[in-house]
């Protein structure tokens, strides 16, 4: 066997046996290691930037500042590093340690221009799907909500595009609408809300909640200063975001229709979740190869039931988030 | 101790194949099913039917297709018990609890990159207590494994989910090195029976149907043929030609993944980028399709031209790397990887 067989053959050994151990998947541990390498140097860097600040002071002939108390520390609502810290894994610091509060939306009506998406007699995905942003757009802007779409009309916009503009926008949460077909299963009618994640094992850190409870950043803003521990974030956010819509569609949709299944939150790699840099969702709010909920989509009431329920989901975890954060 | 078989299992969205130690080779469609009642079991005889059986008794079973979309659907312990069944029944093809001890197994299960990225842990939950040691993979990965092309190499591997790319740097594939479209054989199939219903308006067409039709006559670009497929209009089957709604339908998928490949060759360090934009593997079942490595070489042209090479046995292809990858890992790495 060469070189480079052996070598990425105990690659993909040591990253089974990682997901053995319950580690974090590869995609967020260079950040970590390049945390854990930096925090390890860091009393050295300290101790160096000290000596060398103090000699040019004593050369100055001026004395040393006295050390900052470290309650002020903590009234400044600045993290504090402890070079102990330094040996130990980095925590994950949950997205609800900090203020935040949604402002910005991208509503993404899936599909579009020559991607129908799912298709019925009549009726197609993305028809769907834009009238119903449309409609959402209208009552979340009537909210004070600003509204970014990743599509104006019946165009065809490549995924990585709309991922694009969403992140571009620096917007807060991303919303994609899709409508379910089971081929397979024409009888099952049902409502599923999609986010992005790896196995998750979400750990509030109190301490950090209580340093930054005054920063006042929305979660764009915060976005540029979490970075490494962002990912972690953003999928809790997610997943935050994906029951409170959820929750929403299947209590709201159900009152029209009792015999609709609740198919509840789900991870799924769709490629907008997957793009985005804000916490996404990708909403399945129908099913369109059931003949009775294709009927009912195809009424302007169905439609605008749906649109309220997404947006009642949506403001539910804005509200919550803001109530959370003081 | 007795003697150790090692074992290349493709889990794929739409079909799954063993590769074994052995000799012994087979492919099944991923589809599981369960009589839906009591007459429905009385009249199968079985708990369960796997594969081509199961698609075939669909009316009268739960069918699940544990893989749809490329992932293991969290939360759906159907489809986990789909994913069970399917690696028991792909292990007793291979004589595994029938002559083979499954204490003596050692596998490799290869499966889409998204899944690998996103269900990792959910993965290794559901394949628990089958096999005692157990390797999960890419598909991309497994399938360079195979063919010894860990270097300065693009994988396309399009399945019936998603489409993977994965340039390989030497090294085990990072998330900088991979990329994943939903844009695949399922997506096809759905463009296809769209296309088709619109044209033949009468025609009784299912999604199964033009998924055979699709397996067999794919093509972008140009045919001289005339594509005549059987569907029943009314009841009564009829000549339908699709020549033109197959074409549209496969090439569907080109700008995307024209788009992807492009874009993932563009961020190989330059000095690379020649050497990996002659290398370009096209697998999966999507590699079937007449005429896609002529047209990816096509759109090579705009960035210097490149060389399209298609595995002409995608079946068990991504199985066969996740055998070799098997066969060279240490008996030592293998008691630390027990499931």
């Amino acid at each position: 066997m060469n070189r480079v067989k052996r070598r990425v053959l105990q690659e993909a050994v040591t990253e089974n046996l990682d997901t053995i151990r319950g580690l974090p998947p590869r995609a967020v541990r260079p950040v970590r290691r390049a945390f854990r390498i930096w925090m390890a140097r860091a009393p050295l860097i300290v101790l160096a930037l000290t000596m060398g600040g103090s000699a040019y002071m004593l050369a100055r002939g001026e004395q040393p500042l006295p050390p900052v108390p470290m309650k002020i520390l903590r009234q400044a609502g600045l993290p504090i590093f402890r070079a102990a810290d330094a040996r130990q894994e980095t925590e994950r610091v949950a997205a609800t340690a900090f203020p935040l509060a949604v402002r910005r939306v991208v509503l993404d009506a899936g599909h579009g221009g020559s991607d129908p998406g799912a298709t019925a007699p009549q009726l197609l995905e993305k028809e769907i799907t834009f009238d119903i942003g449309q409609r959402l757009r209208a009552r979340l802007e009537r909210d004070g909500f600003e509204v970014v779409a990743t599509r104006d009309g019946d165009r065809t916009i490549a995924l990585k595009e709309r991922a694009r503009l969403a992140n571009e926008s620096r917007s807060d949460i991303f919303v994609s609408i899709h409508v379910n077909a089971l081929l397979a299963h024409t009888n099952a009618r049902g409502i599923e809300t999609y986010y992005l994640g790896a196995t998750s094992d979400p750990k509030l850190t109190q301490l950090a909640a209580a340093e930054n409870r005054v920063s006042g950043y929305s979660m764009a803003d915060m976005r540029a200063l979490l970075d490494g521990v962002y990912a972690d974030a953003r999928r809790d956010e997610s997943h935050q975001l994906a029951q409170a819509v959820q929750e929403k569609l299947y209590t709201s949709l159900r009152k029209a229709d009792p015999g609709l299944e609740n198919w509840g939150v789900k991870r799924a790699p769709f490629v907008v979740l997957v793009a985005t840099d804000m916490p996404a969702v990708l909403a399945e709010v129908g099913c369109i190869s059931n003949e009775r909920e294709a009927a009912m989509l195809r009424t302007p009431e169905y439609r605008q039931k749906i649109a309220d329920a997404l947006y009642e989901g949506i403001r539910g975890y804005a509200k919550k988030g803001s109530e959370n954060h003081g | 101790m007795d003697e150790v078989l090692h074992v290349g299992i493709d889990l794929g969205t739409s079909r799954s194949a063993i590769s074994a130690s052995n000799g012994e080779r087979f492919v099944v469609d991923s589809f599981v099913g369960w009589p839906l009642d009591m007459v429905a079991r009385k009249v199968l005889k079985r708990d369960v039917l796997i594969g081509h059986e199961a698609v075939a008794n669909r009316t009268m079973l739960d069918l699940h297709r544990p893989l749809e979309r490329g992932l293991l659907k969290e939360g759906s312990d159907k489809d986990v018990q789909a994913v069970r069944e399917l690696l028991l029944h792909l292990l007793r093809l291979v004589g595994v609890n029938g002559t083979i001890d499954a204490s003596n197994v050692r596998a490799v299960v290869v499966v889409p990159a998204a899944a690998l990225r996103t269900n990792k842990q959910y993965l290794r939950n559901a394949m628990k207590g089958i096999v005692d040691s157990l390797l999960i993979v890419s598909e991309p990965f497994a399938v360079a494994y195979g063919l010894d092309a860990l270097l300065h190499t693009m994988i396309v591997d399009i399945g019936a989910g998603t489409t993977d790319f994965c340039v390989m740097k030497g090294r085990y594939p990072t998330e900088e090195d991979q990329r994943t479209l939903t844009v695949a054989g399922d997506s096809i199939d759905t463009q296809l029976l769209k296309l088709v219903q619109e044209r033949y308006q009468q025609a009784n067409v299912t999604v199964y149907m033009v998924r055979e039709w699709k397996e067999k006559h794919s093509y972008v670009g140009h045919t001289r043929d005339r594509i005549v497929v059987k569907a029943p209009v009314r009841g009564v089957p009829t000549d339908l030609d699709i020549t033109a709604e197959l074409k549209t339908a496969c090439e569907s998928i080109l700008p995307p993944v024209i788009e992807t490949m492009l874009d993932l060759l563009s961020r190989v360090e330059p000095e690379f980028q020649e050497r990996v934009r002659n290398n370009i593997i096209l697998s999966g079942g999507g590699g079937l399709i007449r005429g896609l490595p002529e047209a990816l070489e096509t759109a090579l042209r705009s960035v210097g031209g490149g060389k399209v090479r298609f595995m002409k046995d995608p079946v068990f292809i991504g199985s066969d790397g996740g055998l070799a990858l098997a066969a060279d890992a240490p008996e030592g790495d293998w008691e630390k990887l027990t499931a």
